[in-house]
Parts: C-alpha cells; structure tokens; sequence
C-alpha cells in the first residue's frame, strides 16, 4: 500500500506545495472516489473542496497515530462527515423533487490509487491528434484551473458556453477512445 | 442547457468561493443518474488534467491551493 504520511510533516508547516503533491499522488482520487456515495445526494466537487480547506486549516495542529495514511484517513472523516451535514440540509429539496433520503455514514475503506505510469505520455500523444476546435476547448478549461467560470472561459473563446461544453465533452470522448487503442487504462470505478 | 451539458457542467471543478459549501447551479437541474454520471466524469477528468500539468496537479487541485493562497496559507 502506498502511505502518504511522507508529506504531513511539511503539510503541518504550512507548506502549501507538500499539499498540493500530497493530493496529487493520490489522495484526490481516494477522497473523490470515497464520496461516490453521496453523488446523488451532494454536489461532491464542491464538498470536496470545502472538506481540503479545512484539512488544511487544521493541519498545523494534526497529530499522525503512527499508522499508514493517517492524514488521509482524517481528511475522509472530514469530508464524509461534511457530505453528510450538506445530505442533510439538503434533503428536504431534494425530497420534493421526488429524490431519495440522505445516504447513511457508513465507514468505506480508503487508501490512496496510482495512476497507470504510462497515461502522461500516451495521452499527450493523444492530444496532438485532436482537432483543433476540441483541442482548444480542453486546453482553455485545462488552463482555466478551476478558477473560471465555463461561461466566462466560453467568452473569452468567443463561444456560447454550450458550444465549449460540447467541444470540450467530444475531446474527452476522443481523447478516452485514443488511449484505450493505446492500452492504457484509466481508473474509473466508482466506490 | 441539455442534461449533457449540464452534465460536463458539474465535472468541471470550479465552483464559486464562500465561507460555505456552495452547489454549482448544474447539480439542481439533473436526476440522480445525471449526478452519479457527472461524478464518473469528474473521476475520469482529473487524472487526465493531472496528467498533462507540469507539477501533476487536476484543476481540483490548482483551485483548492489558489483559495489556500488567496487566503493567505
């Protein structure tokens, strides 16, 4: 099993880098995957985020308990725990809407996955393939970061915010299709 | 909008800074299996994004420690 515990010491120190490379070595995918549950129920993207803040606003005065991935184990309680209360509040809408009850707390395993250690150069020879319109549209929103909007990146671009989701959702089709014919696997189960 | 677009949408991971949990407007406008497929999607994107960053990091990721920055963490 990979254990992430390696970057907590600088985490606690306020190191916002060790942060982002202990998400990226995996704990992103563990805690998002972790979350399948509350798909129907919460906005996960935005749980997660929230969840991530407050893992780092309290890091400084986090304790490891000496197992494997004692950080990410925290930051799973965290963000199920705010999945839960959002569930919650959320439920009485939701109901009206004829949609189901707020799923139950109930602990998943969770531990951090790899990526297939050829994706990065498959897909960027993937990428030189795609047309230029598609391209485009899945570099802007790349770029973008998570810090704009699709309609505001859709008018940068000169394109109705539709017209980038549709280019942007036919490079990722293309894009999944070029790396299956090149053998490379993405993890997409959900837990 | 069409659940398709919507659905790419709410993959995406921006979402609006507060002090709270804010739902991206998408979420409200699709059934429960356009949710579940928006969050296959999302799964499925960040390691894409991930992969071709520089520093490996998703878009979830940049925004997550832009907040942290603009916060001044």
């Amino acid at each position: 099993m990979t254990d992430l515990d390696h970057h907590v010491l600088n985490i606690m120190m306020g190191d916002a880098d060790a942060f982002g490379a202990w998400l990226s070595d995996g704990a992103e995918y563990a805690l998002r995957r972790a979350l399948t549950r509350y798909a129907t129920s919460v906005d996960v993207e935005a749980v997660l985020q929230e969840a991530l803040l407050r893992v780092w606003q309290v890091a400084p005065r986090f304790e490891p308990d000496g197992k494997p991935n004692s950080l990410l184990r925290f930051a799973h309680t965290v963000a199920r725990n705010l999945a839960l209360s959002e569930a919650r509040r959320h439920a009485p809408a939701l109901r009206l809407q004829g949609r189901g009850a707020p799923p139950s707390g109930e602990e998943v395993p969770i531990e951090p996955a790899l990526p297939d250690p050829h994706l990065r150069a498959a897909l960027e020879r993937c990428r030189e393939k795609l047309p230029e319109a598609p391209r485009v549209a899945f570099d802007a929103r790349l770029a973008a970061g998570g810090h704009e909007s699709d309609g505001s990146i859709a008018e940068r671009l000169g394109l109705r915010k539709n017209t980038l989701l549709k280019r942007f959702g036919r490079a990722r089709a293309l894009l999944l299709a070029c790396l299956e014919k090149a053998g490379v696997s993405i993890q997409e189960e959900l837990a | 909008m069409t659940d398709e677009e919507l659905i790419e949408e709410l993959a995406g991971a921006h979402r609006t800074s507060a002090d709270d949990v804010r739902f991206h407007p998408a979420f409200y406008d699709l059934d429960e299996a356009g949710r579940l497929e928006a969050h296959r999607r999302a799964l499925v994107l960040r390691q894409l994004e991930a992969a071709v960053d520089p520093d490996g990091r998703s878009t979830t990721v940049h925004a997550v420690l832009a907040r942290i920055r603009d916060a001044g963490g």
